[in-house]
């Protein structure tokens, strides 16, 4: 069967529910690592867009 | 902040943001574009400006220290061409390297289908997910490293995005500095284009897009559709948190000849006019900077919510602007630059007069020269648009 597509929404490049899936385990704050995740992906986004865009 | 540049900054915070809620301030806001016009004023080349954005920054400040202006952008050169060169873009001609130091940079369009940024047939997979596309077919595409998928390429991607974050935070700090150093109001913020203007500019180039509304009009319509929410998410997350100045959408390729009235209800108008309708929404007034003659798309521009845009004339009749949408919306612009480059002060100072009589007077007007002013311009003639207007331009 294949696997779900996952909406990328404005603003994301790799969705954390993509990325979420790649670790076993998170032992600690997953919260945390979402967050930082998201941060930085979306810093990636406005870069690209900005070559787009305003570049 | 000195208590006295603090007063200025807040003054002319105050002036600014009520003539672009159509009413009247204590005087004509003034709020010229300047561009290179800054390093011609302030001592530096073309290249300079365009290439170190802090001496950009530093051309800025000066300009905004000699001349009583109310709003300023922080850097009107608006391509860093040490950006564009540290991820090998392709389509800049840069001041010092392709041109002379004292030229502007030039954007160089794809004529041609065989060289154009996005293929004909790769509509689907920009509308199925734009930013892959981007990142996957159209960066690689534009970046002269990145074809070559080696060492260059990788550090291509890594500089570009580096330097951005430099350059964003360096927009911090020049607009502390305007506010501390001069009490100048930083005008603008945010990066919005229409998506029409982004699938004619940079992604199909013009003529090839022109081919499409004909050939594949259901195509350009979902790919204006699938880029919408894109334009409108880097519209407010770059704009001004505190939504008291615009965001600036620069409109290129909307008005005739470029694009007939039908093809601009089509393909052009629909998307852009929902963006502006959702930003307003959401608390930001929208800069419709008009670039040429866009007075026949008028009764489109009407559509939009009283207030939720700041018109600038460019090449348009402004006085017919006015009277078509005066009403409803704050304008700003229509002195000629090509009277600031070959005209006197004489001649600068009777346009200035007879806009601010046929225009200002129930307030809603900024002044501003109808594009953003390069080194062509004379100085005293810049001079003279900005003295005139304060002078005469009191209520």
């Amino acid at each position: 069967m294949p696997e779900e597509k996952i909406e990328k929404k404005p603003g994301v490049c790799i969705p954390w529910e993509e990325k979420n899936k790649e670790y076993e385990d998170i032992k600690g704050d997953k919260e945390l690592v979402k967050k930082v995740w998201e941060d930085i992906d979306n810093m990636a986004y406005i870069y690209i867009w900005f070559c787009l865009i305003a570049a | 902040m000195a208590e006295d540049m603090e007063k200025l900054y807040n003054e002319r915070l105050e002036r600014y943001v009520t003539a672009m809620n159509n009413e009247k301030p204590d005087k004509v806001p003034i709020r010229p574009f300047v561009a290179e016009f800054v390093a011609k004023y302030a001592g530096y080349t073309c290249q300079e400006v365009t290439h170190d954005f802090n001496l950009a920054f530093d051309a800025v400040q000066k300009f905004a220290k000699d001349f009583d202006v109310d709003a300023v952008v922080g850097n009107m050169v608006y391509v860093w061409t040490g950006m564009t060169e540290a991820n090998s873009t392709k389509y800049y001609r840069v001041p010092g390297i392709d041109l002379e130091a004292d030229e502007s940079f030039q954007y160089i369009e794809p004529q041609d289908e065989d060289v154009a940024h996005m293929r004909a047939d790769e509509y689907d997979a920009l509308i199925d997910d734009p930013t892959a596309f981007l990142a996957n077919v159209w960066m690689p595409r534009i970046m002269k490293d990145s074809s070559k998928g080696d060492y260059r390429s990788n550090l291509a991607w890594l500089k570009g995005g580096i330097a951005m974050m430099q350059y964003f935070a360096g927009f911090g700090v020049q607009g502390e500095a305007l506010k501390n150093g001069s009490g100048t109001v930083s005008a603008i913020a945010g990066a919005l284009k229409a998506p029409c203007d982004i699938l004619a500019d940079k992604l199909r180039g013009y003529r090839q897009l022109s081919a499409d509304f004909f050939r594949r009009p259901d195509k350009v319509i979902a790919a204006c559709e699938a880029l919408r929410p894109h334009m409108m998410y880097n519209a407010y997350a770059t704009a001004d948190p505190t939504k008291t100045v615009p965001i600036t959408v620069w409109l290129h390729r909307g008005c005739a000849p470029f694009m007939s009235y039908q093809a601009y209800e089509k393909f052009y108008w629909p998307t852009l006019k929902q963006i502006i309708i959702d930003l307003f929404e959401m608390g930001w007034q929208v800069l419709f900077y008009a670039e040429g003659d866009w007075d026949k798309n008028l009764k489109y521009t009407a559509e939009l919510p009283d207030r939720s845009i700041i018109y600038h004339v460019d090449r348009g009749d402004i006085f017919e602007v006015h009277k078509a949408v005066g009403d409803k919306f704050c304008l700003s612009g229509g002195i000629p630059n090509d009277l600031l480059t070959y005209g006197t002060p004489d001649d600068v100072r009777a346009i200035c007069k007879k806009i601010i009589d046929g225009v200002a007077k129930d307030g809603g007007y900024i002044m501003d020269a109808g594009a953003i002013v390069q080194q062509d311009a004379k100085i005293e003639n810049v001079r003279a648009m900005v003295e005139f207007t304060r002078e005469y331009g009191v209520y």
